[in-house]
């Protein structure tokens, strides 16, 4: 259990940091910037009550915006991918349901789980938190076409992450 | 009572959820006033000491190309130097009052941190009121033009870079003198766009644009960019496509200009208005 904990906060900090220092800057025109650190909600395990779910959230987004100097935008997107997140892992539940104590990764479902799992919750991240960025529907394909391009590569980096953690 | 406990016990995830929402919206919504960088300001308190780490850091690896700007501007400035001491010989004046006819005040400043890849960005310099910095100055880098000076704190300063959506300046093209209104359009951090110039003008690709100085925050002929493209709108005006001549991705050392005969300006305007 302590062990568990220890282990998600080493993520959480490697993930915060990775943004912060790689991906904020990567620069491929205007529309795509990845934020992997929506992996961390991602990762936390099955089993986690909704409340200290939602809660995390919150302060991962909270966290994120400390950094970028735009309080509220990315703790509401990531309050917003935590709320969804049971929904989600109730629709991609495999066959037998999960294990007690699962974590959700690609370790333990497969690629194609993972790929449905993660897409989903990204997309719909990614799509609050650019809209609220902009914060009017003006230009409402531009953002949509920003909101899908950094969504890609989102879960790109994502999976590619998941492979790292693999390989380990 | 018992109904209110099975509603809350029910439903306690959602209410988490609207709860914590309605504080991020809040939260958004407080900071959204960009004039009113009173929560930035807080915030970057906090992330100040890793900001500065990580612009020492990135200062360290351009240290080579910041030299060669140095060595430039040394040069130029030591030319104007040798110009006034011949002229001041030449007219006999010797001048103690050091701020005589002077209008503008140049303050040299550090960038530590900026952005460019959003739809609305600032940038912060490490410069504030205590070095004699106030909202509504201009930044620019080199001659080039870089933002608007909207906050300060007592050593730190805010700034809005041109790349973002609230930015206006009025810019004109040097050749012919006719002027418009200068935006961003929030895709491309080198690119803007210049609007209001009539359709009976003539210019050609690559003509220089630049600041009018009627706004009082810009000093005349700051350099912004070069037309890269234009396309006829309705309404009789052209949309110039400016290639901007700043680089806002690798931005470190600027200019901090304060202009010292704006109020002067402004009441005097507003006299008439």
């Amino acid at each position: 259990m302590i062990n568990r904990v220890i282990r998600l906060g080493f993520i959480f900090i490697l993930l915060i940091l990775l943004q912060v220092l790689f991906f904020n800057n990567i620069q491929f025109s205007g529309y795509v910037n990845p934020y992997v650190y929506i992996m961390f909600i991602l990762l936390l395990p099955v089993e986690m009550p909704a409340w200290l779910l939602l809660i995390l959230s919150f302060f991962t987004g909270l966290v994120m915006d400390l950094f970028s100097g735009t309080p509220g935008m990315h703790a509401s997107a990531s309050l917003v991918a935590g709320f969804i997140r049971p929904y989600v892992l109730r629709i991609t539940s495999p066959r037998d349901g999960y294990e007690p104590g699962a974590n959700p990764s690609m370790l333990v479902y497969g690629l194609k789980w993972f790929l449905i799992y993660a897409s989903l919750i990204i997309f719909v991240h990614h799509l609050v938190l650019f809209y609220l960025e902009v914060f009017r529907f003006a230009d409402f394909f531009r953002t949509l076409l920003r909101v899908i391009l950094s969504f890609l590569f989102s879960l790109s980096f994502i999976v590619l992450l998941e492979y790292i953690r693999k390989g380990k | 009572m018992r109904n209110l406990l099975n509603f809350l016990s029910k439903y306690n995830n959602l209410l988490v959820f609207i709860l914590l929402q309605i504080i991020a919206i809040y939260l958004l919504s407080t900071a959204n006033d960009y004039h009113n960088t009173q929560m930035v300001k807080g915030i970057r308190a906090m992330t100040i000491g890793i900001e500065k780490k990580v612009s020492n850091a990135r200062t360290y690896f351009h240290l080579h190309e910041i030299s060669r700007i140095m060595a430039a501007e040394n040069s130029s400035l030591r030319t104007r130097l040798e110009r006034l001491s011949g002229e001041t010989e030449k007219l006999f004046f010797s001048v103690t009052d050091t701020v005589y006819n002077q209008q503008y005040t140049f303050t040299h400043a550090e960038v530590i941190n900026n952005s460019v890849n959003r739809q609305k960005n600032f940038l912060t310099i490490d410069r504030g009121r205590q070095q004699g910095i106030s909202p509504d100055m201009a930044v620019i880098a080199g001659d080039n033009i870089v933002g608007i000076i909207v906050g300060c704190s007592d050593n730190y300063s805010v700034a809005m870079s041109l790349l973002n959506l609230d930015f206006r300046v009025s810019a004109r093209l040097k050749s012919t003198g006719y002027f418009g209104s200068m935006t961003w359009e929030g895709s491309d951090p080198s690119h803007a766009v210049l609007s209001e110039i009539p359709q009976h003008v003539t210019f050609g690709i690559g003509d220089t644009v630049e600041t009018t100085g009627y706004s009082t925050i810009f000093p005349e002929g700051i350099i912004i960019g070069t037309v890269s493209g234009f396309e006829k709108t309705g309404g009789d005006f052209y949309r110039i496509g400016v290639s901007l001549s700043t680089d806002f991705r690798r931005l470190r050392h600027v200019t901090v200009v304060g202009n010292l005969r704006k109020e002067e300006q402004l009441e005097l305007e507003n006299q008439y208005q």
